[in-house]
């Protein structure tokens, strides 16, 4: 168990894909991330744990820069993507989002069909001929583990899908415009057990490609998904380490607290 | 460990555990007490009152077991709350073997006193060692009750004693079966009752680990002793 | 009597009352519908659909109007529809911040207020006083400036409807905010503007008061785009008002069309895009 340990510290051998540094976010007026400073490891999975308004949320949306889309809110300090700051000004918000991919809670599938689903992102940025469309379509599908249940009805509409598949829809949707980094937030809160299995399944598949960030309320799932955890609260980080420690051993009594669920 | 948790069933469960561990404890301290007895004064009456009471040690042994299982599959424990349902596992297995190694203590004496050999007040050291385990045990499950892994390391180097006495035991015993032919039964029955203590001590020491591991968090079975106290202490 | 029997007693007389003033409603409606049905119903004719409006005393049919007001409700929508899409799409998507929505959103819902004779008197003075005569386009551009309001109101509506999550989805993807909007927003909100548009084509099918300042009327068959054209409302107007009863049938007949056409409209609407509006 000591070996381990060493081996997989984040700053040793791994890769940082992501670096925050100093990042302070506010609602307005409140103060919502206090002081963030985090490396999210490459071609692993983070998991992001605490309680409802600690913020793991908000963190997840400032890697992509969503809160931009709305009035009021505002990022300070640095967010690293391979050394490029994500937060300076002019940068091109449109080519970051196709880097850094984001599924969400609830499963959004587009109307139109599950073809042009797919297709939508990736005519954004590629110009496929219609052959390597479909082909893409096929692997994204196929990696989302969906082709076979619906190869015979990709020009059928997204919704007519179950929730679990739209859900893995929308994972297909995203990996298909061949993203770095894979944020997702809360994906299985809305499916059955089964479905979540699969997603998690997904998830283990997909990390030797993707660096993944997963927000999880449910604590057992990212015991089980994740290489590396990070627990916060009231904005604040409060311990971050390899997943198997920071669920047998952790070093700090708030994560103690919150992990057997003990609160004071 | 200090706080509740939010589900006070939960809180209820684990005292219910932690209690159970500390009575089957209990109950296999009066078993090595009654051993020691027998061992003494070879009296019938406790070798049944012992076997009365391994009936009563493996019930326990199977029920805190089972409620080990419902705690880890309702409430999936983590940190903490998992080390201990782990390490109880674990030391009701050690008090289970414990109460076997009691028992057998008890037969062999029995054997020994209807042979007529009554003249053990010889093997003075063997009720010493015996002695040493029993108060090793008491302190586990007073360091498990407490959670003190100061005493948990303490119990850990007092196994030393005993396997230096177990070794010395047994050159006596050679020696006495050298002399006199006649008495290589008993003697060899003698070996058996040493180590039976010996392995008692052993138990013991398992038990401290375990206290340590529930703790600190670290398994410090199969490493050296300064080690392990390094670990306890600081 | 006990708490339960007297909330029993009150439920019941409250949904008595309800239906009563249904029931009131739904008479007059009823009253309405079978009068126009009887009094028009005979002047349905073939020669309705394939004769202009006659002098009084010899027949004829409304050919010229059920024309004119086709022509001018399809040039009216037309010309204003584009318009109300790109103001409701400004309101729903980009009026999030900043003074100038809200202030938008309260003008249009004023306009969409005010009475159509004020849009036709208005379209009279800024137009058809300089150029000194009536004409279809006058009778268009009033039109145009009834189907605006309607088709702001409900395109914003309709696009607001949809949730963020969607956009959200589309913008994660690196889409631009254009695209967001064009191939996303609209397209999920596809179903209800279509329908806002058709309740606004509805509602000008039956406008007079416009087109009387605007359009004016034509006793003869005209497509004359600079010259007053005929359209059902103002023929209804003028016949019903006469005291020659074969032009009061052609008013019946006119009046029954009208409403015909606008309930047909309203069943469509209804009808046809029932299942196309998503649940989100």
């Amino acid at each position: 168990m000591n070996a381990a340990v060493l081996q997989s510290s984040p700053e040793i051998t791994v890769q940082q894909k992501i670096e925050v540094r100093n990042l302070n976010f506010y609602y307005g007026g409140f103060h919502a991330l206090k002081n963030i400073n985090l490396a999210i490891p490459e071609r692993k999975v983070t998991a992001f744990i605490g309680p409802s308004g600690c913020g793991k949320s908000t963190l997840l949306r400032t890697f992509n820069r969503m809160y931009n889309l709305y009035p009021n809110q505002e990022a300070r300090g640095e967010i690293l993507l391979d050394g490029e700051n994500v937060l300076a000004p002019g940068q091109d918000l449109n080519r970051l989002r196709a880097k850094v991919g984001m599924v969400f809670q609830k499963p959004t599938p587009f109307p139109m069909s599950i073809y042009d689903n797919i297709a939508f992102g990736v005519r954004l940025y590629e110009n496929l001929s219609s052959r390597e469309m479909e082909e893409r379509i096929e692997w994204a599908l196929r990696k989302a583990a969906l082709w076979e249940e619906v190869k015979d009805k990709l020009k059928q509409g997204g919704t007519s899908l179950s929730g679990g598949q739209q859900q893995r829809l929308c994972i297909a949707r995203g990996i298909a415009v061949k993203p770095e980094v894979l944020l997702l937030d809360e994906p299985c809160s809305a499916l059955d057990p089964i479905s979540t299995g699969r997603i998690e399944e997904l998830v283990h598949e997909l990390k030797t490609d993707y660096t993944i960030v997963i927000v999880t309320h449910n604590m057992q799932q990212a015991a089980r998904v994740s290489d590396y955890t990070a627990y916060m609260y009231l904005g604040e980080m409060v311990e971050f380490g390899v997943t198997d420690e920071v669920f047998i051993k952790p070093k700090k009594k708030e994560t103690e607290d919150y992990i057997t669920g003990r609160f004071g | 460990m200090s706080s509740e948790h939010l589900s006070k069933q939960f809180d209820a469960d684990l005292e219910t555990l932690r209690s159970g561990v500390l009575q089957m404890g209990g109950l296999v301290e009066s078993q090595i007490r009654g051993a020691i007895e027998a061992f003494t004064n070879g009296n019938a009456d406790l070798i049944e009152q012992i076997v009365a009471a391994e009936v009563r040690v493996n019930e326990c042994e199977v029920q805190i077991d089972d409620d080990c299982s419902h705690i880890i599959v309702k409430r999936q424990p983590a940190a903490g709350d998992l080390r201990l349902i782990m390490a109880i596992s674990k030391t009701v297995t050690d008090l289970e073997r414990i109460g076997d190694e009691a028992e057998k203590i008890a037969r062999m004496s029995k054997q020994i006193h209807d042979r007529g050999h009554t003249d053990l007040h010889r093997f003075a050291n063997i009720r010493h060692a015996a002695d040493i385990a029993l108060s090793m045990l008491r302190q586990a499950l007073d360091a498990f009750a407490r959670l003190d892994t100061a005493q948990a390391a303490s119990i850990i180097r007092q196994d030393m004693a005993i396997d230096i006495e177990f070794r010395s035991i047994l050159r006596q015993l050679i020696t006495f079966m050298m002399e006199d032919p006649r008495t290589i039964s008993t003697a060899l029955e003698i070996v058996w009752i040493a180590k039976a203590v010996e392995r008692i001590g052993d138990h013991a020491k398992n038990i401290a680990e375990d206290v340590i591991y529930i703790v600190k968090g670290t398994d410090v079975r199969h490493t050296a002793v300064e080690v392990v106290e390094r670990e306890a202490l600081g | 009597m006990n708490l339960y029997a007297r909330r029993l007693l009150v439920n019941r007389v409250n949904l008595l009352v309800s239906l009563l003033a249904m029931g009131f409603g739904l008479f007059w409606l009823g009253w309405i519908l079978y009068t126009l049905f009887e009094a028009g119903f005979r002047a349905l004719t073939p020669d309705l659909f394939l004769r202009t409006t006659p002098p009084p005393g010899s027949t004829g049919g409304l050919l010229n109007a059920i024309a004119g007001s086709l022509f001018m409700a399809t040039a009216g929508t037309l010309l204003g529809t584009p318009i109300g899409i790109m103001a409701g799409i400004y309101l729903a998507e980009f009026g999030r911040r900043g003074w100038l929505a809200p202030v938008t959103r309260f003008i249009n819902d004023i306009l969409l207020s005010a009475p159509s004779i004020v849009v036709g008197l208005f379209i009279y003075e800024a137009y058809v006083v300089h150029v000194r005569h009536f004409s279809a386009w006058a009778g268009i551009m009033a039109l145009a400036l009834i189907v605006i309001p309607v088709v702001i109101r409900t395109t914003e509506n309709m696009l607001r409807l949809v949730p963020d999550s969607l956009r959200e989805a589309a913008a994660a993807l690196g889409a631009p905010q254009w695209k967001v909007i064009s191939l996303v927003t609209v397209r999920a909100a596809k179903a209800g503007i279509i329908t806002g548009i058709l309740l606004a084509v509805a509602r000008i099918s039956g406008e007079t008061a416009p087109l009387l300042f605007t359009a004016l009327n034509n006793q003869f068959w005209s497509l004359n785009m600079n010259a007053p054209m005929a359209n059902l409302p103002v023929v209804i107007f003028q016949f019903a008002m006469s005291p020659y009863e074969d032009w009061q049938r052609l008013a019946w007949a006119g009046a029954l069309l009208i409403t015909l056409s606008v309930l047909a409209l309203n069943i469509f609407a209804r009808v046809f895009f029932r299942n196309k509006t998503p649940v989100y």
